[in-house]
């Protein structure tokens, strides 16, 4: 048909569908889980606020000129870093952070607009020709470019969006060409810094695997004497970190660490979690017949737990369906990246498309029971303005350059 | 090092994706399909709510067996805001008796909880009301009634600062709940008895387990109720209170701002404590009305705080048989030591006595209250050895009397003087310190205890209201309390006691309440109140040869204690000592009802 080819020339259709299913299954999930509670049973018509709002602006990026996001990159940048120095000033804390500004009615978490603009940012310095990521100065600016929002956010403190970061910087770096040694490099700190939260022997395991790849890659002696003693000394760095913290925010990493530390606060959701997502079977209880969401055996569900609401009440059919809508999302995206119609909008393409991976892992992970609860939403399906706000335009963006790809 | 391709990196990525998302979907599989039965098993238990059983709390008897606190069933109104129809407000605050607006007012405040779980809108509702309720049941949906307990106090006397009330537990109090035995919206002894008695009288909850669906609502009996707990009542506390003696004390004390304390002297045992002005605990029985208590806290007598064990004044010339006692057990004086009146004592400034006593020895300046006598005998003694006895017979610590409103009250030492002006404080203030004036605190409590110590010639036990507690066969089971032995001298209390006895048979300074029937031992005291009258102190037990009764009386802002003191504590004697005397009881009684009626108890 004519018109349809027209339409999806112009218009990624199976991208755009996907995510208003995903936003529409999450609505539901919503209102399923806030209408017997009332202090939150206006989150349903607030997040149908969000929805136009975020969807006027999708319209508006949608046709604005794309150069105009490589001018604003790095003011938007340093928007973020500031809106998170004012956060930590003046913010709002809910369920223990300190992320929200109140604007009025409204409040606003400056960590979703952080991710997008690192994202600009990155593309930014990334996209320009003279760059060589075997060059360990380069590698550096990029990741104090991603990384910079980070120890604000750490501040807050919000670990869950920390994971973003170094996740789409990782795979930025990757798709900008970062070699494997590159990969190395960046990751061997990760790998120190989690292994000296853990524990001395996890710590000597960590350097003696990091030391042995880098004999692996038989790199001269002031490259691998430099590594080591920036692998090092971040171990004791964030060993000092831990020492400086308060005991409450040392107990916050331990049971982030290990959730069965704490069996009654995350340890009680995971469980629940399972529990709500397991009983709905393979065509689910029906909506707002799910008696785990109903009887609110899972704290806050409308937010971060929003995927065992959608496992209880639409079963392993509706929760495979909403695994399929991401992956038509990630792929569509990537696919456009593919071809965008430059390398600065190919990587925010990916890093867009790593925001919402990351997102997808971590948050439908923790709600199986594979990987320890961390509190970040579920794109398009968590109830939350910012959060919407930001992926609808960053949706917007990538419809942008669909629109302008080479073919 | 090989660099990919964009489409080989975007084909890795996508790789990335497929395997995570079948990953995750194997796991989903795994969850909802393989172990379906075993989350909908978890999933139903979840379905089973227990619904707590309050038990009844346990009641209070005096020490003949005359019920003080009981339970009484009591109507609760309540109200399910998920099947409530608004429209009924008006007619229901009409039958309810409530103010217009009222339960709308309250569905708003509770609307933060779910709507399937019941508000309670009244309590102590009218069985008129409940009627009417039952009758047009119909026409209320989401309208109900149960029926709670609530505590009544049958025997007319108050008992406020003795029995105490319980409240809703507060959030700071949920924190501390280390036995886990409360949940929110329970009660917990808040003052008095009912707090420091709480493990015992507050049983232990029951169990009812209901299916709920998924809106919460009740769908039926878990296993036909098999598996539910009955709740069993809490202890039944036996006081040392003695009924017509809390009454009479409680009506002698009426308009007065004071406190008056009895003590059996062998046992230790509180037969009356009353703290005045009081307050009504049936208007605390369950919940409390606002205006009732913005009018308490409003009272600048603060009604509600318990002088009797927790306001401290001076002693005054009651701390003279202490400081006797000490003299002579220290032996810096004897019975025959005598120290010289000429109407005063010199000590940089003068300080003057209400006569001039002459020569004269511990037993007669006991009587005669001579002030010079004890001015010069507090040199002797030095400080720290007085505060020394102070604490033997009680003073200047908690006495560990069983409720938990209690204070210490102030006994000083010399550390206690150099910590205020300095290595070199002025000697002089002793002299007043001789005579239970200026820095020295004690409460009606220390001094009824300190009183039952003399009458029981130095052995007691810690007072207490508490005789034991009753098992289910009604059998009392006695509380061991601390025994208290001074080790001072059966001579020395002789000598004291004699003086005592001088004060209201002799030509003391409590003549006044000289008996036939018994003979009652005493002092009076008058402690200086720079901001204002002078509060009446009066200490004494009865019979004088085989005392069974000890009292402290306490009057502020009135003067002399032998005129306003005194007086309360004769009737106190009288009230229990001549109980047999039944013409005597009856008119206490009948002088009882104007109060009964002022207090707005009608019982039949």
């Amino acid at each position: 048909m004519r018109i349809d080819y027209k339409l999806n020339d112009k218009f990624d259709l199976s991208l755009f569908s996907a995510a208003l299913i995903l936003i529409v299954m999450g609505l539901m999930g919503i209102y399923s889980s806030t209408q017997n509670t009332p202090h939150v049973m206006l989150n349903f018509e607030k997040q149908l606020f969000s929805l136009g709002v975020g969807m006027a602006g999708l319209i508006i990026i949608y046709f604005l000129p794309l150069n105009f996001f490589k001018v604003i990159s790095l003011p938007t940048y340093a928007v973020s870093l500031f809106l998170l120095v004012v956060v930590l000033l003046i913010g709002k804390t809910v369920g223990g952070a300190k992320s929200w500004i109140g604007l009025g009615i409204f409040s606003f978490q400056p960590v979703e607009l952080a991710k997008f603009a690192s994202v600009l940012a990155l593309a930014h310095y990334l996209s320009k020709p003279n760059i060589n990521l075997d060059n360990l100065k380069d590698i550096f600016i990029t990741l104090a470019i991603g990384l910079g929002p980070v120890p604000l956010i750490l501040l807050e403190p919000d670990m869950g969006s920390s994971f973003v970061f170094f996740g789409f910087v990782l795979i930025i770096l990757f798709w900008r060409g970062l070699s494997v040694f590159g990969i190395y490099v960046v990751i061997s700190p990760v790998i120190i810094a989690i292994s000296s939260l853990l524990g001395t022997w996890y710590f000597v395991g960590g350097a003696i695997i990091v030391l042995a790849l880098l004999f692996y890659f038989k790199k001269d002696l002031f490259t691998s004497g430099a590594i080591m003693g920036l692998n090092l000394s971040t171990g004791f760095f964030v060993d000092y970190l831990y020492n400086f913290l308060s005991p409450h925010q040392q107990k916050r990493i331990a049971s982030f660490i290990d959730p069965m530390s704490d069996p009654l606060g995350a340890g009680y959701n995971s469980i629940q979690a399972q529990v709500a997502i397991g009983s709905g079977g393979l065509f689910g209880k029906g909506f707002l017949n799910g008696n785990q969401t109903q009887l609110q055996y899972i704290p806050e569900q409308w937010t971060d737990f929003i995927f065992c609401v959608i496992g209880e009440e639409f079963g392993f059919i509706g929760s495979v369906l909403l695994v399929f809508l991401f992956i038509v999302l990630f792929t569509r995206i990537l696919k456009t990246a593919v071809v965008a119609k430059d390398d600065f909008f190919g990587i925010v393409l990916v890093g867009i498309f790593s925001i919402y991976f990351i997102h997808f892992i971590i948050n439908i992970g923790m709600t199986i029971g594979i990987l320890p609860i961390i509190g970040i939403p579920l794109p398009f399906v968590s109830y939350g303005g910012s959060s919407l706000l930001i992926n609808l335009a960053m949706l917007g963006l990538v419809l942008n350059v669909y629109k302008s790809r080479i073919i | 090092m090989t660099v990919f391709s964009t489409t080989q990196k975007k084909s890795l990525l996508t790789a990335i994706i497929a395997v995570v998302a079948f990953f995750y979907a194997l796991r989903l599989f795994q969850m909802q399909v393989l172990e379906f039965e075993k989350f909908d098993a978890k999933s139903s238990s979840n379905s089973i709510k227990a619904i707590e059983q309050i038990p009844l709390r346990g009641v209070f008897y005096d020490r003949n067996m005359n019920l003080l606190v009981e339970n009484t069933p009591a109507y609760t109104v309540r109200i399910f805001p998920a099947e409530y129809n608004t429209k009924a407000n008006k007619f229901l605050e009409g039958v309810l008796g409530l103010d217009s607006g009222y339960i709308a007012n309250q569905l708003y405040k509770n609307r933060i909880f779910s709507k399937f779980v019941p508000i309670k809108i009244q309590r102590g509702a009218s069985f008129e009301a409940v009627g009417w309720i039952e009758e047009n049941k119909e026409n209320l949906p989401g309208v109900d009634y149960i029926i709670e307990m609530q505590r009544n106090y049958p025997s007319g006397v108050m008992g406020a600062h003795v029995f105490g009330y319980s409240k809703e537990i507060s959030q700071k109090q949920l924190e501390q709940n280390s036995d886990g035995f409360y949940n929110p919206g329970d009660l917990i002894g808040y003052s008095g008895l009912e707090r420091s008695y709480e493990e015992f009288i507050r049983g232990k909850k029951g169990f009812n387990y209901i299916l709920v669906d998924s809106r919460r609502r009740e769908i039926g009996k878990f296993k036909d109720g098999l598996r539910d707990v009955a709740s069993i009542k809490g202890s039944d506390l036996v006081l040392g209170i003695d009924l017509n003696l809390q009454r009479v004390l409680e009506e002698s004390m009426l308009g007065k701002v004071g406190a008056g304390v009895a003590i059996e002297p062998s046992t230790g045992e509180i037969l009356a404590l009353v703290s005045s002005p009081d307050f009504d605990l049936n208007q605390f029985s369950y919940v409390t009305s606002r205006d009732y208590l913005s009018d308490l806290l409003s009272d600048k007598r603060k009604p509600q705080f318990n002088r009797a064990t927790s306001s401290k004044h001076p002693p005054g010339s009651t701390f003279k048989i202490l400081c006797a006692i000490a003299g002579l057990e220290s032996g810096v004086i004897n019975e025959n030591s005598t120290f010289f009146c000429g109407g005063g004592f010199t000590f940089g400034r003068f300080f003057k006595c209400h006569g001039a006593h002459g020569s004269i020895n511990v037993v007669h300046a006991i009587e005669k209250s001579c002030n010079s006598f004890f001015y010069q005998l507090i040199f002797k003694i030095g400080l720290n050895r007085l505060a020394d006895y102070a604490e033997l017979f009680g003073l200047g610590k908690k006495t560990g009397v069983d409720i938990k409103e209690e204070v210490k009250g102030l006994i000083p030492r010399t550390s206690y003087y150099e910590k205020l002006y300095g290595k070199n404080w002025p000697q002089g203030i002793l002299v007043s310190l001789g005579i239970g004036q200026g820095e020295i605190g004690a409460t009606p409590l220390q001094l009824a205890h300190f009183t039952a110590l003399v009458a029981n010639n130095g052995k007691s036990f810690a007072p207490h209201f508490v005789r034991g507690f009753l098992d289910e066969n009604k059998k009392l089971h006695s509380l061991k309390f601390r025994e208290i032995n001074t080790g001072v001298s059966q001579k020395t209390f002789d000598l004291v006691k004699e003086g005592m006895f001088l004060v209201v048979n002799g030509a003391g300074t409590a003549t006044a309440i000289r008996m036939q029937e018994i003979k009652i031992c005493g002092k009076t005291g008058t402690a200086q109140n720079p901001h204002g009258q002078d509060h009446a102190w009066f200490i004494g037990y009865a019979p004088a040869d085989n005392p069974q009764i000890a009292v402290a009386v306490l009057v502020e802002n009135v003067g002399f204690g032998g005129t306003h003191a005194a007086p309360i504590a004769k009737r106190m004697i009288e009230t229990y000592l001549l109980k047999n005397k039944p013409e005597l009881f009856k008119n206490k009684q009948d002088s009882l009802n104007p109060i009964n009626k002022f207090r707005g108890f009608l019982e039949n």
